[in-house]
């Protein structure tokens, strides 16, 4: 089990509903499904229960805001670019420094 | 060169922020915002640098990871850095994706070998696309990195000095960190190694609860920045030689803009506090 297959375990287990209740039920049988190793499953023995579910709910809000607010953002930075040049416009027309 | 107190810019508060220049010493823009706009906008915003200065903040670059950062992803950063030319640009030691799974947010990476030289591999290669490498920042996690063999203090220790790179040293994620789990903030920035800290992160946040009860600080950048948070700004004033750029970040539930000028006095307080203990500590 490398590094990388570890993150990847993580990112499973912080965004799959499924994967996390699996994990909870049997935490080395899914860690051991997931290909981590005798060691990487041991280390997972001392688990943050109380965090993996404030994260998991945390990071699934924010995957929602990003959602809901990729496209308004863009509009957003357009509107605000746009009047920011009108407001630069109109002070070199004053000579405003 | 002296020490400056900005916030983050935002879209709602953009108009607020220009009519208060005399006030702001310094705007950080979000980086990740600029990646799909048109180069007559970044010209727009280079422009608004040139009224004030500004440093860039990125959110997805996910350097703090085993796992090469992608080269697209950094291009799109580099073209930002280029259209702006910031004072610096900074990200987090985060990991943001996995296994093809994008988390949505920044997770903290388990805390070993692999990611201190994981991250190392990455700051180099943002340093190299980017033409300068980042600054670093320690993020808020509510979650025990799982598979972790170093606390966070030595892992941050670890990973600025296989990398180089300076630190943005967040107070409200150390804040949260140490409440959450237990720890004491102060002796956690008596291990900072300071003469690396160019910027830092002030912000606020609410506690949530699981469902069997416990209660976490959560760093949610939509509340005002706590007393305590000011008072890591004293101490991290007293430690840092160099000048500091202290940004507030708010992403939300605005008060009136009033309130969030208030919070940039009241840091300037608490850092000139800091650097008059400095002072008188130097001349005993």
């Amino acid at each position: 089990m490398s590094a990388p297959a570890f993150e990847a375990f993580l990112a499973h287990l912080y965004v799959d509903a499924t994967t996390r209740a699996r994990f909870l039920v049997d935490p080395t049988g899914e860690a051991e499904r997931a290909g981590l190793s005798s060691d990487e499953c041991q280390t997972l023995s001392r688990f943050d229960w109380v965090g993996l579910e404030l994260a998991a709910r945390s990071f699934d809000r924010k995957r929602q805001q990003t959602l809901h607010r990729a496209g308004r953002r863009l509009g957003l930075w357009r509107r605000v670019t746009r009047r920011f040049r009108r407001i630069m416009g109109t002070a070199a027309q004053e000579g405003s420094p | 060169m002296k020490d400056r107190v900005g916030i983050g810019w935002r879209p709602a508060l953009a108009a607020a922020i220009l009519s208060s220049l005399d006030r702001v010493d310094v705007v950080e823009i979000i980086a990740d915002d600029l990646f799909d706009v048109s180069n007559t906008e970044l010209r727009a915003v280079r422009t608004l640098a040139a009224q004030v200065p500004c440093v860039l903040h990125g959110i997805s670059l996910g350097l703090a990871s085993a796992v090469p950062v992608e080269a697209l992803r950094l291009d799109r950063m580099a073209r930002v850095v280029e259209a702006v030319q910031p004072d610096f640009w900074s990200e987090h030691l985060a990991f943001v994706r996995g296994g093809g799974i994008e988390i949505g947010h920044l997770a903290a990476p388990p805390r070993t070998d692999a990611t201190v030289d994981g991250a190392a591999r990455n700051l180099e290669r943002a340093r190299s696309v980017v033409g300068v490498a980042p600054l670093v920042e320690n993020i808020a996690t509510l979650i025990e990195p799982p598979g972790s063999i170093y606390d966070e203090g030595t892992w941050i220790q670890k990973v600025l000095l296989a990398s180089g790179t300076g630190l943005l040293l967040d107070l409200h994620n150390l804040h949260a960190n140490a409440t959450n789990f237990r720890f004491d903030p102060m002796q956690f920035l008596a291990q900072v190694p300071f003469d690396r800290v160019t910027a830092i992160h002030l912000a606020g946040g609410k506690w949530i609860a699981g469902s069997i009860g416990e209660r976490r600080l959560l760093d949610d950048h939509l509340h005002d920045v706590p007393e305590p948070v000011y008072q890591l700004l004293t101490e991290a004033g007293a430690r840092a030689e160099r000048p500091l750029t202290v940004i507030l970040e708010r992403d939300g539930a605005y008060p009136p803009f009033d309130r969030l000028l208030a919070q940039l006095d009241r840091a300037r307080e608490a850092l000139a506090i800091g650097r008059a203990c400095a002072a008188e500590r130097q001349a005993a």
